[in-house]
């Protein structure tokens, strides 16, 4: 077994082993978070890369980090019975807002894909300043967890089924629209004259991506790259048919960021490191040596 | 048919065209021709009913064309458009096989309409091609071809001939009029030579509410182009 300690296989299935409850309670569910969260942000970076038409955009686009950090800071500020419970909720509430703000400011009878690329951008410079006066103020022992937080963490992950049930549903709905996304990715223009409910469609792929994007930070934070990569690694992998991206995008995003949760618990054993640094560190030579070949 | 009422088209809120009054019914090959900028594709973009940038009415059989809903109206107009969005990299028979998209049609069904439409236009050999690596005449090639797989009752076209070489357009040209046996044809073009050869029908339009529409001997007189061109080096 991968870890600080090690473990004998069979303390798998002992439960009077000391290994056991530590395995059952701490390990399984990070792993099984793991692979939602990895899930989640690469399914929701194809989604919004596919809506802004734009190969840069990720998931963080949509302004919904950026408010569920300060919502989240600001419970750890308060200090409200900080239990990853609770951080999930306000966390998930924040993210929300921060959404329907963006909706708000980017919808003029429909959705201005165009304007959601300018307004998230901006959105997300006035929530960075918003956590930097945050950081700026708390106290010190405030801001080493609040930093573990900004930079994307499993370690504290509780089980929880909103994200495989919303997960589901998510994917489910994806894969009715596959064809009518093809059709996006070619012009929103073009998607219109060939029958497509833009309108609806763009409305329902935000919305997607937005709660997906929720999920994720909510449950772990601010964690990079997976959603901007994983779906570049897709295409080039399966070519640019939805019916093949969702499904690998969802598989590959999940073993991805396993890889680098496991990374990080062990490389500097027994310190366990942010997750985010991995994701960084096999994202931006990946990203680089792909884009050299695109 | 495909009526215009009292059409009035307006762009960035300035009125391009007004009192257009027009019908276009299957077995009919229009071309709309008309110096730049007098509002051509501006007609096109309300006849298709992707812009509600129009007063008075733009019917197809009574039902006003920006009310119908995308499926049914994809299925009723094909639109080519004058210049392509940027697009992500399909396959060649990817892009044309979205044409299909209106359509419940089998996988099967769908596959040999593909394949039909792909050697109608000559461009089987491209089939497994990225469209973004073909020349520009090539991708002019599919985005007709896509048109054309919609099977549309009235298909739109907005020059289609730009970036075909003379060949090509003659062919292409050949399945157009094909095409507009079973169906209406509207097609905005420069060429004179080419819409007096293929077209059955012609609207001119001289000025904003000024326009002649009628059969092609009708239209295409030298005087009619005299006027058109203020000069008379188009005819010979």
């Amino acid at each position: 077994m991968v870890g600080s300690v090690s473990a004998p296989v069979s303390s798998l299935w002992r439960p009077e082993s000391e290994f056991y409850p530590v395995i059952w309670q701490l390990r399984w569910p990070r792993i099984v978070n793991a692979m939602l969260v990895g899930a989640c942000l690469s399914l929701a970076g194809l989604l919004i890369q596919n809506l802004v038409k734009n190969p840069l955009a990720d998931p963080y686009l949509l302004g919904v980090s950026g408010g569920a950090a300060v919502v989240q800071l600001l419970v750890i500020t308060a200090g409200i019975g900080v239990s990853q419970l609770t951080l999930f909720g306000f966390g998930f509430m924040g993210s929300l807002l921060a959404t329907l703000l963006l909706l708000k400011l980017s919808y003029y009878g429909q959705l201005r894909p165009n304007k959601i690329t300018l307004n998230g951008v901006v959105l997300a410079f006035g929530f960075a300043a918003f956590i930097s006066f945050i950081l700026a103020t708390a106290s010190g022992q405030q801001v080493k967890s609040m930093m573990f937080w900004l930079m994307g963490d499993l370690s504290f992950s509780q089980p929880n089924l909103l994200m495989p049930v919303l997960m589901f549903i998510a994917l489910m709905l994806l894969m009715t629209q596959a064809r009518a996304l093809d059709l996006l990715a070619r012009g929103d223009l073009f998607a219109r004259k060939s029958g497509v409910d833009t309108k609806r469609v763009n409305l329902q792929v935000f919305v997607t991506a937005a709660l997906l994007t929720s999920l994720a930070v909510a449950q772990a934070g601010t964690i990079g790259f997976v959603g901007l990569i994983i779906p570049h690694l897709v295409r080039l992998m399966v070519g640019y048919k939805h019916k093949k991206l969702i499904p690998m995008c969802v598989i590959v995003g999940a073993s991805f960021l396993l890889m680098a949760d496991t990374l990080a618990r062990t490389v500097m054993s027994p310190i366990q490191l942010p997750v985010g640094i991995f994701t960084a560190m096999i994202g931006v030579p990946v990203f680089l040596w792909l884009n050299r070949r695109m | 048919m495909l009526t215009v009422k009292s059409g009035r088209f307006i762009q960035n809120n300035v009125v391009i065209m007004e009192d257009i009054e027009c019908g276009f019914k299957s077995g009919e090959f229009w071309g709309i021709i008309g110096q730049n900028g007098i509002g051509k594709s501006t007609l096109l973009d309300a006849l298709s009913g992707l812009s509600n940038q129009y007063q008075g009415s733009i019917c197809i059989d009574q039902t006003p064309v920006h009310t119908l809903d995308p499926v049914t109206r994809a299925r009723k107009i094909s639109y080519l458009l004058q210049e392509q969005e940027p697009s992500l990299a399909f396959k060649v028979s990817e892009a044309v096989a979205m044409g299909r998209f209106p359509w419940l049609t089998s996988k099967t069904e769908d596959k040999q309409i593909t394949e039909d439409i792909l050697s109608l236009c000559r461009i089987n050999h491209l089939k497994d091609r990225n469209i973004l690596q073909l020349s520009g005449g090539e991708r002019r090639k599919v985005e007709i071809a896509t048109c054309l797989a919609q099977q549309a009752d009235y298909l739109l076209l907005d020059e289609p001939l730009n970036h075909l070489d003379l060949v090509y357009k003659n062919h292409i040209m050949q399945v157009f009029k094909q095409y507009s046996q079973e169906h209406a044809v509207v097609m905005v073009c420069h060429d004179i030579e080419v819409v007096k050869n293929y077209c059955s029908h012609v609207l001119m339009v001289l000025g904003k509410d000024c326009y002649i529409a009628g059969t092609s001997a009708t239209i295409l007189t030298k005087q009619n182009l005299q006027r058109l061109f203020n000069d008379s080096s188009q005819l010979n």
